[in-house]
Order: C-alpha cells, then sequence, then structure tokens
C-alpha cells in the first residue's frame, strides 16, 4: 500500500515537472525569439498576453513566468537608470512592434505634453484617453504574427491575435500611468485627452498596403473602385486565416524590421465631458420667448427664457455660453406663465470644464435667476445623459395642466358652467393652428382632453377661469375657441357660444424628472427664518 | 335668507392659490382680464377687401401672412339667403386639394381672378367666389358644402372659404391691390349712390335693389 502510494505520487510529480519544462520552454522561447526580433520588455508581456497589473513591473511578471531576464530588457525599457542611459542616444532600442509606444521616454513625453496643454483649465476627477495609433502599427503586429506562426507553426492560431492588442494593451498599461501620475481617475465619460500619434512611414506603407490589398482580396478590388483603407479594415481582414503570409511578404517584412523612428506625438486635444444639468423652470412673465425670437435678423424680444438660465447657470461650466443647448419638455406660448412645479429643461454642455455641481452652487444659481424676476429655477442638478430621453417622453406623452382666462359675451349661467364641468375625457380634432400652418405642415391631430373645469370670478360673471387637462401637443387656445371651427369639437362648439380666451397660464406638468433637490443649504434656511 | 345661500353660481367661484416665484407673489390669473378685449380677428388679421365688380369680398391678413377669403358682410348673398356651396368650379374640384409638408407642396396655385368657389343664393342667383389673391391653396372650409347656412349665422372668420398662402415676396403687391377698411368702405357709399341715383331715374327693380335698404342698414351699424 504504501509503496503503490509513494510510486503514484512520484509519478504525478513527474508528470508535472513535464508540463512546467514544457510550458516554460515554450514562454522562453517565445520572449527569446521575440527579443531577437527587437521586441520591447512590454511587449513580450503581451505576447504572453499578460493581464492588467502584471504590466507594472515587467522583470517581476517575467521572472513569475519563469523567464530569464537579461540586459536586453533592462537596456530598452522602463527600469533604466538615468546615469545607465547614453545621454544622446535615449532613443536607441525603439521596439519594432509597439514602435516605442509603451518607452519610458514616450510616457514622459506624453505627460509633459498634457501637462502643457490646457488641462488645468478642467477641473475633472475623469479622464479618458483617445488615442489615434498610425496604421504602421497595425501593420507591425500582423508582421510579427505572421512570424512567430512560421516560427511556433500551429501553435499560434491564425484568427485570434498571439498578443494582447495595442488598443487594449494602451488601456492596460498606458492609462493606469497617466492616471496615476495626474492623479485622476478613469472614466470613459470624463475629459478626454485625444492623442494624435503619426509615424515618419506611415505614407509609404499605406500605399504599399493599397497594392496589398489589390493582391490580397482581388475579388473586392474588381468592383470598388476606390478602396478606403482604414483601421476598421485592418483590424477586420487582415489576419493570417485571411491574408497569405507569401502575399504579405511581398510589400512586408515578415518578421518586421527594426525602425530608426518611434511614433511621433503630434496633437494633443482636450474635449471636456458633455454636462448635462436638469431642473424645473417657472415663468412669472407674460413678456418672455422660450428662446431668442429673431425675424429678419432683428430680435423681437430683448430675453428669453434660455438666455437668462444660460447666463447664470452656464459659466460654471463651459467659457462657451453660445455651444450649451436648451432642451425643454415641451414649451409655452411667449404670453403664457409657467407656474406650479414648473416644466423640466436640460442644458447640455458640450465641453466641460468641470462636471459636478454642489448644491451650495446650485442654489446660488437659483437665486441668481431668481433675481430676473420673469423666470425662476428649481431642482438644479447634474445628471446622466441617459436620462435625456426622459425630457422628450415628457414633451409627447405627458399629461399637461392648464388655467385659462376665459371670457363670454354674456353673463355665466349655471347651465353654461356646467356644460364646462367634464371630467371625463373626450378626443378632439384639431387642424395646425393658423398662427403656425405658414411654417408647419397642416394636419388634422386627433388630441384627448382628459378634464374641462370651469370657475367664475366672483363680481365678473362674464370671466371663467377654466383648468384644463390635456394631452401634451394640444393647443389651448384653438381648443377654447374653435378657431373658426377648425378644432372641433371646442369649448365654443360645446357651448355653442362664443368664448375667447384672454389668458393661459401652464400650472402642471405630468413628469416626475428631474428628481426633487432642495439646494438650499439647511444654514442658509435656517439663516432666512431668522430674518 | 341671506344673500349669498341665495346666489347659484357660489359653488363655482374661483379661489386663487396663492403662491410665491421669484420673491413675488403670483399675482391671479383673473387680474389680466379686459372688459374691451380685441376678437381673434382684431388681435391676429388685417381685414382687407376685394371687388368683383359691385360685389366685395374679404380677405383676412394674418401678420404671418396666411389668408382667409370669406365673403365681406355687405356681400348681397347674405341678404338673399345662402342656398349651396360649392367647391367643384366644373374644370376642377378645389376640395380636392393637397398639401404636403412645411412648404405646402401640391396646393393649387390661384391668381385672384381664379374661382374659388360657387355660391347659390335663395332667390337662385350664382355668384362665383374669386380667390382674391394671388398665392397657394392651403385648406378649403368643406364644412360650408354640408351647411350653407352656416354663413348667414357664423361669427367673423368663421365662414372662411379657404386658407390662402401667398408668397412672401408678393404680400406688399397683394396689399397694394385689395382695400383697406376705410377704402372698403369709401367705395361702399360711391356704390350706394350710384345706385340710388339709378333708383331715382330708373323706377325698373331689380332683385338686387330691393335688398338694397337693408344693405345700408348693415353699412351704418358697422360704422
Amino acid at each position: 500500500m504504501v509503496l503503490v502510494s509513494a510510486r503514484t505520487a512520484l509519478h504525478v510529480l513527474f508528470i508535472k515537472i513535464i508540463v512546467f519544462i514544457k510550458k516554460n520552454m515554450k514562454n522562453q522561447d517565445l520572449v527569446d525569439y521575440l527579443r531577437s526580433c527587437g521586441v520591447c520588455g512590454v511587449c513580450q508581456l503581451r505576447y504572453l498576453k499578460a493581464r492588467g497589473s502584471e504590466y507594472k513591473d515587467v522583470k517581476e511578471t517575467l521572472r513569475k513566468l519563469d523567464v530569464e531576464v537579461n540586459e536586453i530588457v533592462e537596456n530598452g525599457e522602463a527600469a533604466i537608470s538615468p546615469e545607465d542611459r547614453p545621454a544622446k542616444k535615449a532613443r536607441r532600442g525603439i521596439c519594432s512592434t509597439c514602435l516605442g509606444l509603451f518607452s519610458e521616454d514616450f510616457q514622459m513625453e506624453l505627460l509633459a505634453g498634457i501637462l502643457a496643454s490646457d488641462f488645468a483649465k478642467y477641473d475633472c476627477q475623469k479622464i479618458v484617453l483617445a488615442i489615434c495609433l498610425p496604421m504602421s502599427l497595425q501593420l507591425k503586429q500582423l508582421a510579427m504574427w505572421f512570424a512567430l506562426q512560421r516560427k511556433f507553426g500551429a501553435a499560434v492560431d491564425g484568427n485570434n491575435p498571439p498578443d494582447v492588442p495595442i488598443k487594449e494593451a494602451v488601456k492596460l498599461i498606458l492609462h493606469p500611468i497617466i492616471c496615476e501620475k495626474l492623479s485622476k481617475e478613469y472614466d470613459a465619460n470624463g475629459l478626454m485627452i485625444n492623442i494624435d500619434l503619426t509615424h515618419k512611414l506611415e505614407d509609404e506603407e499605406v500605399e504599399k498596403l493599397v497594392k496589398l490589398n489589390k493582391d490580397a482580396f482581388p475579388a473586392k478590388a474588381a468592383y470598388q473602385k476606390r478602396i478606403e483603407i482604414s483601421r476598421g479594415l485592418l483590424e477586420k481582414q487582415y489576419q493570417p486565416s485571411k491574408v497569405k503570409a507569401e502575399t504579405f511578404e511581398k510589400y512586408f517584412e515578415i518578421p518586421c524590421s527594426t525602425v530608426e523612428e518611434p511614433l511621433k506625438l503630434t496633437s494633443i486635444d482636450l474635449q471636456g465631458p458633455l454636462v448635462c444639468v436638469a431642473g424645473r423652470y417657472r415663468k412669472l412673465s407674460r413678456e418672455l420667448s422660450h428662446t431668442p425670437w429673431v425675424m429678419n435678423g432683428q430680435r423681437l424680444m430683448e430675453d428669453s427664457i434660455e438666455e437668462i438660465i444660460i447666463r447664470h447657470v452656464g459659466p460654471h461650466f463651459t467659457e462657451r455660453l453660445d455651444k450649451i443647448t436648451f432642451m425643454s419638455s415641451g414649451r409655452e406660448d411667449v404670453d403664457v406663465r409657467c407656474l406650479g412645479k414648473g416644466r423640466p429643461f436640460v442644458l447640455e454642455i458640450p465641453n466641460a470644464i468641470r462636471s459636478c455641481l454642489s448644491k451650495e452652487k446650485a442654489y446660488k444659481m437659483e437665486q441668481a435667476v431668481d433675481t430676473s424676476g420673469k423666470v425662476s429655477v428649481l431642482n438644479l442638478q447634474v445628471v446622466a445623459r441617459e436620462d435625456l430621453t426622459q425630457i422628450k417622453t415628457g414633451e409627447e406623452q405627458k399629461k399637461k395642466f392648464y388655467r385659462a382666462l376665459c371670457a363670454l359675451k354674456e353673463p355665466v349661467s349655471v347651465e353654461i358652467l356646467s356644460k364646462l364641468q367634464i371630467p371625463q375625457s373626450f378626443d378632439i380634432q384639431q387642424k395646425t393652428p393658423i398662427r403656425v400652418l405658414h411654417r408647419r405642415p397642416l394636419h388634422t391631430r386627433p388630441r384627448t382632453i382628459y378634464s374641462v373645469k370651469a370657475k367664475v370670478q366672483r363680481g365678473n360673471p362674464k370671466a371663467l377661469v377654466i383648468d384644463i387637462v390635456t394631452q401634451a401637443g394640444t393647443y389651448i387656445k384653438e381648443l377654447v375657441h374653435g378657431e373658426f371651427g377648425r378644432t372641433t369639437p371646442s369649448l365654443s362648439s360645446i357651448l355653442g357660444k362664443h368664448i375667447d380666451i384672454q389668458a393661459l397660464d401652464v400650472v402642471g406638468i405630468d413628469l416626475e424628472w428631474p428628481p426633487e433637490v432642495d439646494n438650499s443649504t439647511p444654514t442658509e434656511e435656517g439663516a432666512t427664518n431668522i430674518r | 335668507m341671506s344673500v349669498q345661500s341665495d346666489d347659484p353660481l357660489e359653488p363655482f367661484y374661483f379661489e386663487h392659490e396663492d403662491q410665491v416665484i421669484c420673491g413675488q407673489s403670483v399675482s391671479p390669473i383673473t387680474d389680466g382680464f379686459q372688459e374691451d378685449y380685441p376678437s381673434v380677428v382684431d388681435r391676429f388679421f388685417t381685414r382687407y377687401y376685394y371687388f368683383k365688380g359691385d360685389v366685395p369680398y374679404q380677405v383676412l391678413y394674418h401678420s404671418n401672412r396666411i389668408c382667409l377669403v370669406c365673403l365681406a358682410p355687405d356681400h348681397p348673398a347674405l341678404c338673399q339667403g345662402i342656398s349651396t356651396v360649392n367647391f367643384d368650379i366644373g374644370n376642377v374640384d378645389r376640395s380636392q386639394n393637397v398639401v404636403k409638408g412645411k412648404g405646402k407642396k401640391g396646393g393649387m396655385i390661384l391668381q385672384a381672378e381664379s374661382t374659388l368657389a360657387l355660391l347659390t343664393t335663395d332667390t337662385g342667383e350664382t355668384f362665383k367666389v374669386p380667390s382674391c389673391i394671388r398665392g397657394k391653396l392651403v385648406e378649403v372650409n368643406t364644412a360650408l358644402v354640408q351647411e350653407p347656412k352656416l354663413l348667414e349665422q357664423l361669427p367673423e372668420g368663421a365662414g372662411f372659404f379657404a386658407i390662402l398662402l401667398p408668397k412672401i415676396e408678393n404680400c406688399d403687391a397683394i396689399k397694394a391691390s385689395l382695400l383697406t377698411q376705410e377704402q372698403y368702405e369709401e367705395r361702399l357709399k360711391i356704390i350706394k349712390e350710384k345706385k340710388s341715383k339709378i333708383e331715382i331715374s330708373d323706377d325698373k327693380q331689380d332683385s338686387l335693389r330691393t335688398e338694397e335698404p337693408l344693405q345700408i342698414v348693415q353699412i351704418n351699424l358697422e360704422t
């Protein structure tokens, strides 16, 4: 018994050693080969399919993978100490697969470039790098893929790349380093740092690629007059399973030759995040348009809701107030007030310098808007871009509550008032009102009126105050007087009497978005109470 | 019994709810009530007139250049009683007009003299209602076909025959070609005088002339 188990144990151990050696051999072979082709340490790890944190310390990871760390690695790599670096020849040993993208030199250059840009102007905790890489880089990867297939045969797949693709590696390697050095967090919606990289040989290689493309895909080339060589095409079509090594070799070397020049950092362009600020506005004035009202190049009204809100909210997020888009859940006419809880709106602010809004700051903005005496905003808050769909559904589907001041030609009677108490919903057909017919198509739209409830002003029996709940998109003024019979039925046709509308207020919009937020801080609230 | 409980309107009185916006108390909607509030036509339209011979038509010109073609209040048919309204004017049926999109594509292009509709009166007279202006036909009021009598009762504007959209660049010329309210009244006076002269000189009276005194009453009311 003891003997048997000892034998089994020995056997298992033996197998383990073999596997260990095999795996070891392969990694070592691979790395040795890559090194012979002038591939840098980081890219060696890419071909070893290293993951996230494993790129942090190249030597350590290589050791873990039982790969011998040799001089070449140290010389061409990040671990180089300043005194060892030859003063002028810092560029030597440019990696033949990443063209220096993962070198420390490049990191320093990139960092310096970012700091020299408008970076400091942005008050963002989150950043994202968007690097535009030359196509040469993709060709280098393909050449190495072919080379590895030749060297290691079937062990290298023809459909799936043998390395961690450059794009992914940028995320795994460059992103964490740059984020750490700038003390920022990564976020796809953060400040976008657009980095443009080019390579000296790019044009020349693209020319060759056009020829190769005709050669490799003759069928497509036959009917496509102009072949667009794109990064996407390279990614999708250029794999050993689709392009023969021999065809490729007619134009490019396998493995790729060493290069003299590293990638060149051509430009850094910053694009702040798109920030959405939502709230609800109320409108007190009957002489204020929704957006600037311009006719024949002349302003008809001095100010607008849009401008008042942007004026007070915008500067916190951007210098370019003209780039801000104002959206709201519907709109009211110039002479209509918007009361109650107000109308939901959103400001879309592109290239924002900051993406947060403190309650204190929001409250100050709300107070500043109040000083206009015409518009008031509440519930001011930064919202996710995905929530913007809410405002559009609010525009089209939600119930709207109105209060209309209407005038009869004669004093009201109980009979008339009774006819205007309609608790159940009814449908109307409404033609495009004449007042907008010159710029909108002629349609007859069915609309639902949910309820009508009329009251009379005390001491003024011709003046009715009618509360109307309608489907969004109903023209209320026309619903009241019927507009020469173009809206039917109308309150006028229901009564069989002339009735006109003198004033209108929006008193509610049935959209519970954005969420209610009380921006007045407790301390400030206390202060007002004392006053 | 108190006066209050006697008031049948008591359950219907409007109560304003207080609300503060921008630090101001929101005024009740009833504050805006105006006893002499102008009508829809007065608010948004300018009245113009077009004569076809001695027969007057009205063009309600909206500030956005949309035009409503109506009978002038002194149109003889109104006194004779309207019998039928027909948009099928023989060679073409105006009620078949279809417009598409913002540009009202496909709308019939009409000249001022183009016949818009045919109108017959209870006395058997037929009037060719002219388009009055040059423009694109947007909409015809087919309700008049079913109930021609509406024309006699409807408030101003509601008895429109059609909605036309003139070209922006033609608007000045069109307005100049039409009569303003003042010019219209002036013209009516001249026609009246002319007719009364004929009446004096000529004893033969046709049906139209018997209606004249009525018309004069109307004009006096208008002015």
